[in-house]
C-alpha cells in the first residue's frame, strides 16, 4: 500500500532521539498531532518518518515541586492542564489561557508543548508561559539545553529547536506559584476560534509582565513592569513591543486598539 | 501496516496505509459512514468520535495511534433497534435536518452530559464549540440537550430563547 511517510511510535527516549539523529529534517515529532496532521495534508509538511511520542515513558507526565516549581512534559495535553488540581489552584494564568484554546475534542489531543514549538503567533499557551517566566529544556541524542522561553520563538512557525531536537520539558520557576493571572482574547465567535489578539497579564509580588498574542511574528513578553506603575505605563509599553499587521482576520489598527483595551482589562482582573 | 482496534466492541484487524487516518480507517476500511469529514482541520467537529474514551476529531489522528485502542462511533450509539436517550431526544426536537453534524454532535453530547449530567444552556454551548452545525440551528439543539438532561418543561420550549 503506497504511504506518504513511515511511522514509528517508540516507547524509549533514546530510540526517539535516535531517531530524530538519523532522519533529521525529514523526521517530525507527532505529539498532539493537531497542527501536524493538517500540515502534512496541505503540503506544508512533507516528512519521511512521523515519530509518535505517546507512547514514550513518562513524556504524560505533569510534576510540581517547590524546589523545581511545575514541569509540563511532552504529551501533556491542554485537558491534562485543566484537569490537574494543584495547576488548577495556584496556575491561574495557565488554567485561563488553556480554557480559551480550541474546542474539547482539539483539548483532549494538543499539547502545551506542542502549542508552543509550532510557534504560531496567535498561540494560546505561550502568552501564558512567557509571563510566567518558563524555561525550555531542550533534548538531543548529545545532550540538553536550557533556553529562556523569551529566546525561543525566532519567526513566525520558526524556533530555536534543531531538526534532531525535542523540547522534553517547560518549567515554570517555582516563585511563580499562586501569582494572580487573567487573559484575554478577541475572537469572532464566543466558541471555538483562532485569537485574532490575546493578551495574558501576571502578577506576583509587585511585578507585572504582560504575554501578547497575534501581534507580531512571534508571541511577545512585555516583562518587569510594576504593579505600582499606573495602567498607562503597562498601555505605553504594549504599544512599544507589538508591530501588528493587518490581515484578512482584522486591520493592525484594530489589533491595536484592541491590546489597549485587553491590557485595560487584564490590569483590573490582577489588580 | 497492520492495525488492531476494537470499534463499538468488534475487533477489526486490517493493514492500513501508514498516513491513514482515523477517520479515513472508519469510513474506508472498516465501512462505518457515520462519521463525517467536513472541514479536515478540526474545525467543524462533524468527524468526532470516542477513542479510548475520550472525544477527539477523527481526521487528526492517525489511524496507527489506534492500534490497539478501543473508538466508538455513531454507529454504536443505537442498541438494538432502539435509539440512545439523546437520539431520541434529537428526533423528539427536530434537532437534525441534514443529519452530516449530527453524528458528531450527539457523540460531544454523550461526553458532555458524562461530565455534567444537567448542563445549563451556557455549558451546553460550550459542550457543542466544536461541533458545527449549518442547516439545523443551535436552537433546536440546545432544547435536544435540554430534553435529554430532564431540563425540558413546556415553558422553557421554542421561542428561540436559546440562540
Amino acid at each position: 500500500m503506497t504511504k506518504l511517510f513511515n511511522y514509528r511510535s517508540p516507547p524509549k527516549r533514546a530510540e526517539l532521539l535516535g531517531m530524530l539523529a538519523d532522519y533529521g529534517e525529514d523526521a517530525r515529532v507527532l505529539a498532539g498531532g493537531t497542527d501536524l496532521l493538517v500540515d502534512v495534508r496541505n503540503g506544508f509538511a512533507n516528512p519521511k518518518l512521523v515519530v509518535n511520542i505517546k507512547n514514550v515513558a513518562g513524556f504524560s507526565e505533569i510534576s510540581v515541586s517547590q524546589l523545581e516549581g511545575l514541569i509540563i512534559r511532552p504529551t501533556v495535553t491542554i485537558n491534562d492542564v485543566l484537569q490537574h488540581a494543584t495547576i488548577r489552584d495556584s496556575y491561574p494564568l495557565l488554567v485561563a489561557c488553556a480554557r480559551d484554546l480550541a474546542s474539547h475534542q482539539i483539548r483532549n489531543r494538543a499539547t502545551v508543548v506542542g502549542n508552543v514549538v509550532n510557534a504560531s503567533p496567535c498561540s494560546d499557551m505561550a502568552p501564558a508561559l512567557l509571563c510566567l517566566g518558563a524555561d525550555a529544556v531542550i533534548s538531543s541524542e548529545t545532550g540538553q539545553r536550557v533556553v529562556p522561553l523569551k529566546d525561543f520563538f525566532k519567526g513566525v512557525k520558526q524556533t530555536v529547536l534543531r531538526p534532531e531536537e525535542i523540547l522534553e520539558e517547560i518549567i515554570v520557576p517555582p516563585a511563580m506559584a499562586a501569582a494572580s493571572g487573567a487573559y484575554r482574547k478577541l475572537k469572532r465567535i464566543e466558541g471555538h476560534d483562532l485569537g485574532i489578539v490575546g493578551v495574558a497579564a501576571m502578577r506576583k509580588d509587585g511585578v507585572l509582565n504582560l504575554g501578547i498574542s497575534s501581534c507580531a511574528p512571534t508571541p511577545l513578553l512585555v516583562e518587569g513592569l510594576s504593579a505600582a506603575d499606573p495602567v498607562e505605563a503597562a498601555v505605553a509599553a504594549a504599544h512599544d513591543a507589538i508591530h501588528p499587521i493587518s490581515d484578512l482576520r482584522c486591520s493592525r489598527e484594530y489589533r491595536e486598539h484592541m491590546v489597549e483595551v485587553f491590557v485595560r482589562r487584564v490590569l483590573q482582573e490582577v489588580a | 501496516m497492520k492495525i488492531s482496534v476494537t470499534v463499538n466492541a468488534h475487533v477489526y484487524e486490517r493493514d492500513i496505509a501508514e498516513h491513514w487516518t482515523l477517520l479515513r480507517f472508519l469510513r474506508e476500511s472498516v465501512g462505518l459512514t457515520g462519521t463525517k469529514e467536513g472541514c479536515a482541520a478540526g474545525e467543524c467537529g462533524a468527524c468526532t468520535v470516542f477513542l479510548n474514551g475520550k472525544v477527539v476529531n477523527s481526521c487528526l489522528v492517525l489511524a496507527a495511534e489506534a492500534d490497539g485502542g478501543s473508538v466508538e462511533t455513531i454507529e454504536g450509539e443505537a442498541h438494538a433497534g432502539e435509539l440512545s436517550t439523546i437520539q431520541a431526544a434529537f428526533a423528539r426536537n427536530h434537532a437534525v435536518q441534514g443529519g452530516f453534524c449530527t453524528g458528531g454532535m450527539i457523540l460531544s453530547v454523550r461526553d458532555l452530559l458524562s461530565r455534567n449530567p444537567k448542563p445549563s444552556v451556557a455549558e451546553i454551548k460550550a459542550g457543542i464549540e466544536g461541533n458545527f452545525c449549518r442547516c439545523t440551528g443551535y436552537q433546536q439543539i440546545i432544547e435536544a440537550v435540554l430534553d435529554a438532561s430532564g431540563q425540558l418543561t413546556p415553558e422553557t420550549k421554542g421561542e428561540l430563547k436559546y440562540v
